[in-house]
């Protein structure tokens, strides 16, 4: 049984403001689940319906298999971590991580001995008595994580935690959030609109767009099966690069052809391609599936137009056909701009879309 | 569906009590508003002979004029009774001089123009046996002009109240906003205290300044006057511009300054260019609220005044001297109040704000 | 040379730090002039005879006069229950207009007509409405809810009567004004804080008491000072309503001494009670920061 269940929830504010459109999603227990996505696509509502901050329109939760859609939201056993912490400022921190406990009338002696445990666990055991004014931003944060994790939740929620931390900090608590995650065993839910944080962190990432689902998967899935144009185009740093093309099926090989260069595909290999024999497809090709290659043996050549080194790699961007395409090379390679370099495609792992819906070509050698 | 259907009813449950207990508050609020501009409109007539009073003042006075042996008889319409009662003499015939009484006695009583010319019409009409009844426009605006004619000195009290008001901004704007300026810039000893001088200014009834202030005034030759007035309200008024101007100072960025300063302005060019412009609206609303206490303001000017009064002291002696009707004090207080209420609605965003920026 | 300049660098950093020095000077002479100035010389000469001798005759006059306690007990009376009611009201209605229904900046506009209405309209208003044929009494009439008979002698009532009266019109008028306050406080509350305490397991009510009040303390003890300072010093309308001395309060008294009774020894009597109106008014200001714990909290910043 799963610890969450989603049932068709969907938020209306107003007659056209939708928050979330359609919700299906199962979360297993212990699973750390990623909801991703460009802000406004509805991870906030999504989040604030399932701690019954916000009303449902339509469709049903379910918590450990029983229906809490029209439970208040002190009584559903969840806690949650806010964007901008919400922790009380008239509180100490121990007062801040006890406030639940008091209010289930815990006996004295435990809720010391478990606010010790959790403000140890995220490392601010020693700052229990500050008010939240006397902390830094990165400690307040912990005080929201400790408060959040004292209560044993059936759920963890957490709306982009670390959005409002420095980068470096930001990588930190990520490594920490995990390693916490991975003691406490909490069913969690977390939303970020940060694709590398998405990554790093989740069991599954789902990938929200104008209030649906577009879709769920492992970090790999995401990256390497991504559903649609979207998909491909959010997740990856730089995001993967488009090119449409004219499918035509000569003398048994199919060829892909772009105003600048033309692919030959093998017919058996990309047998579904055959069914856009004439129509348009578009190609999606991540940054470090364009691979620099002598010019002789090259698909295309193209003149350098900016050189970003990034120490473990670098990357390169040239223009074409009046659109900015970007691949990672290898540091070793010495590309300066206005080189002319020759470029070819790692075929095997290019992406096919569907021109009119966008959607990812299925095809049948990936489920080998 | 069945608990969509069950959600949407609680929700609507909610909301209906939510707007049934709005709206009584809000009649609680409206209705003595309400009554006190109505009256204001009302005559002489529907305030003292009708009864219950009329909630709402009427547009217009109906008559009816009726013929008897002892001469004619003029009606009224009275709305509580439903029904002519008899107005004004008992009889009266054509004669110049009654007539003009007559006419003299409408306009006063119901606020309505009735030519001598026009009664006579009606007592022609009135002769065929059968009594005429006829409608005349109620004159609404009546008892306000009634009040400036009959209440001495409302006029020129007017013109006072307007000079007091405004020098009271210029000064309470000027040293508050410097202050103010000072408050939202700067640290300096001595700002907790000086934050707190809107309370400690209080402490010490109004009244009580105002009494050693005759003699002060009197001194430097302002008793009487409306600048000795204005120097008198500003003390209170200079510590609300203190901390409306503060705030209204603080929600504007620092660095807004440090950007023209960067691009070559000196501090003072970049308040002038950058910072006051975007005050102004501020500012603004800061002189409408000191033009409110400085206009409503009574006791230190019943206090400070003797030849020279202020409105609010003009219509608080006609409603402490029973000097009038209560229908025409309305029109006085109504007269006093709009300017208030107008200026109040216009900056209520500003005090909102006020008393976020600033607290003990 | 190099200590004129030095010295001269040093006046430039000086300068700079007079600036806000410079900025509340104005307010500082100001206050002096027109507001030191007349309390001193108010309390100097309340200590006065007419003849110009020193004398506590003034302090001991009002003292032995039965109508000072009668003044003073009303006042405390009016004090305690109106602050304690409007501030009830106020919060009641600072949360119902901040959880923003729609309409909800439609009746603030509204509900904060009464706060800009002078008191002399406010007068007006109330007696036209009081009065036994007034708006009132025709208006239940109208409804039918009494009849010609069962009319209201709501300016005739005894004391206690009359005080609930005023305490009441005092809050109508006063409400809007320490609304206004509280709900400048609470819109710099976020909204998250009291979602983390639903989300943490408490009630609306456990929410209120232990979120938004204790976050709105700064707020509620200036709204409650503000009103201390001025409920004390409540007069006008019980004048206007009344006349003098149908019910006596304590600045009331002043007034009736300095500008009623038209004698150079009641103007003195006046003094005197506005010296211990000051006095009334700080010890309770003072009494109040003192129960509401405010010194404490300042005490633990300063540390
Ligand atoms: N209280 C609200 N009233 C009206 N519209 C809202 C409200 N909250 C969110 N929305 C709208 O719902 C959509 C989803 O918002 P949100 O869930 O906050 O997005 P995200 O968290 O993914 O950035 C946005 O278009 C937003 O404008
Ligand atoms: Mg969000």
């Amino acid at each position: 049984m799963a610890t969450l269940e989603l049932i068709d929830i969907a938020k209306r504010f107003s007659k056209n403001v939708w928050g979330v459109k359609k919700m299906d999603l199962e979360v297993e227990e212990k699973e750390f689940i990623v909801l991703l996505g460009p802000s406004g696509c509805g991870k906030t509502t999504t989040m604030r319906m399932i701690a019954g901050l916000e009303e449902v329109t339509r469709g049903t939760i379910l918590l450990e298999g029983k229906d809490i859609t029209d439970i208040p939201t002190r009584d559903r056993g969840i806690s949650m971590v806010f964007q901008n912490y919400a922790i009380w400022p008239h509180m100490s921190v121990y007062e801040n991580i006890a406030f639940s406990l008091k209010l289930r009338r815990m006996p004295g002696n435990e809720i010391k001995a478990r606010v010790q445990k959790t403000a140890d666990m995220v490392k601010i055991g020693n700052l229990l008595k500050r008010l939240p004014g006397q902390l830094s931003g990165g400690q307040q944060q912990r005080v929201a994580l400790a408060r959040a994790l004292a209560v044993e939740p059936k759920l963890f929620l957490m709306d982009e935690p670390l959005s409002n931390l420095d980068a470096k900090l930001r990588v930190i608590m990520r490594t920490e959030l995990k390693a916490i995650h991975q003691q406490t065993q909490a069913t969690s839910i977390f939303v970020t609109h940060d694709q590398s944080e998405a990554m790093s962190m989740a069991d599954r990432i789902v990938i929200m767009k104008d209030g649906k689902i577009v879709q769920i998967g492992t970090p790999d899935e995401v990256y390497f099966k991504s559903a649609n144009i979207f998909v491909a185009g959010f997740i990856g740093t730089p995001p993967s690069n488009f090119f449409t093309v004219k499918c035509s099926v000569e003398n048994g090989g199919i060829s892909l052809q772009h105003p600048n260069f033309t692919l030959t595909v093998d017919p058996h290999e990309f047998k579904e391609l055959q069914e856009y024999r004439n129509k348009d497809i578009i190609i999606g090709a991540r940054p470090e599936d364009i691979l620099i290659v002598p010019k002789e043996s090259a698909a295309f050549t193209e003149k350098v137009l900016v050189v970003e080194p990034q120490g473990s790699h670098q990357v390169v961007a040239f223009k074409l056909n009046e659109r900015i395409v970007k691949m990672i090379v290898s540091p070793e390679i010495k590309v300066r701009p206005n080189d002319t370099i020759g470029l070819a495609f790692n075929v095997q792992r290019l992406h096919f879309f569907d021109s009119n819906t966008e959607k990812r070509i299925p095809l049948g050698r990936e489920e080998l | 569906m069945n608990r969509m259907y069950k959600r949407q009813l609680r929700r609507s449950a909610k909301r209906a009590s939510l707007y049934i207990v709005i709206t009584g508050i809000l009649i609680i609020i409206i209705l003595p508003i309400f009554f006190l501009f109505s009256f204001s409109f009302m005559s002489d007539y529907e305030t003292y002979s009708e009864w219950p009073k009329p909630l709402v003042p009427s547009l217009k006075a109906e008559f009816k004029l009726d013929k008897e042996v002892d001469g004619y008889h003029l009606f009224i319409f009275n709305r509580s009774e439903n029904d002519f009662m008899p107005f004004g003499p008992l009889s009266f015939h054509d004669d110049a001089g009654e007539l003009e009484k007559l006419q003299e006695f409408v306009k006063r009583q119901a606020n309505c123009t009735l030519p001598v010319s026009k009664i006579r019409e009606y007592m022609h009409k009135a002769d065929s046996g059968t009594p005429v009844t006829f409608n005349l426009r109620k004159k609404l605006l009546a008892n306000y002009v009634l009040f400036f004619q009959v209440v001495n000195g409302a006029p020129k009290a007017v013109l006072n109240s307007l000079m007091v008001a405004l020098a009271t901004i210029v000064i309470s704007l000027s040293i508050g906003g410097m202050a103010g300026f000072a408050f939202a810039r700067y640290f300096f000893k001595g700002k907790n205290l000086l934050k707190l001088s809107v309370l400690f200014v209080r402490m010490f009834p109004a009244v009580s300044i105002a009494i050693p202030m005759v003699i002060i005034l009197g001194r430097m030759g302002l008793y009487d006057q409306p600048l000795g007035l204005s120097l008198v309200y500003s003390v209170g008024q200079i510590s609300m511009s203190i901390w409306i101007t503060a705030s209204v100072f603080m929600s504007i960025p620092v660095s807004l300054e440090e950007a023209a300063m960067v691009f070559g302005t000196s501090r003072v060019g970049a308040f002038w260019h950058i910072t006051l412009p975007l005050a102004l609206p501020g500012l603004a609303a800061c002189a409408m609220y000191s033009f409110i206490g400085s206009w409503n303001e009574v006791i230190s000017a019943v206090v400070l005044t003797q030849f020279n009064p202020t409105f609010p002291v003009v219509v608080y002696k006609a409603l402490v001297g029973s000097q009038g009707q209560i229908n025409l004090i309305t029109a006085g207080s109504v007269a006093q109040a709009l300017p208030a209420i107008i200026f109040t609605l216009i900056i209520r965003k500003y005090i909102i704000q006020m008393w976020s920026g600033v607290k003990v | 040379m190099t200590s004129t300049k030095s010295f001269l660098s040093l006046d430039k950093e000086s300068k700079k730090k007079m600036v806000p020095y410079l900025l509340i000077a104005p307010v500082i002479i100001y206050y002096f002039l027109f507001w030191m100035f007349p309390v001193i010389n108010a309390i100097v000469e309340s200590f006065k005879s007419v003849d110009g001798v020193w004398t506590f005759d003034n302090y001991l006059y009002i003292f032995k006069n039965p109508v000072f306690y009668q003044a003073l007990f009303n006042t405390g009376f009016i004090v305690v229950f109106s602050v304690t009611i409007e501030f009830v009201l106020a919060f009641g209605l600072a949360l119902l207009i901040n959880t923003k229904f729609k309409g909800s900046s439609i009746f603030l506009f509204l509900a904060i007509i009464p706060m800009s209405l002078p008191a002399v309209a406010v007068g007006a208003m109330w007696s036209s409405g009081l009065a036994t044929r007034g708006w009132l009494n025709s208006l239940l009439m109208t409804i039918g809810l009494i009849d010609d008979g069962g009319k209201f002698l709501f300016l005739a009532g005894g004391r206690m009567a009359t005080m609930w009266l005023i305490i009441i019109i005092d809050a109508w008028t006063v409400i809007p004004f320490v609304m206004i306050i509280l709900l400048a406080g609470l819109q710099g509350i976020g909204e998250d804080v009291r979602e983390a305490g639903a989300v943490f397991g408490g009630t609306k009510f456990q929410i209120l008491r232990k979120i938004t009040m204790p976050m709105l303390k700064p707020t509620i003890t200036t709204a409650m000072i503000l009103r201390i300072i001025s409920a004390i010093q409540i007069w006008l309308i019980i004048v206007l309503l009344f006349g003098f001395n149908r019910l006596p309060v304590l600045l009331e008294q002043v007034v009736l001494n300095y500008d009623q009774l038209g004698a150079a020894y009641f103007e003195r009597i006046g003094l005197a009670l506005s010296v211990l109106v000051a006095l009334i008014v700080s010890a309770a200001s003072v009494f109040y920061l003192k129960v509401s714990g405010s010194f404490e909290k300042e005490a633990v910043q300063n540390e």
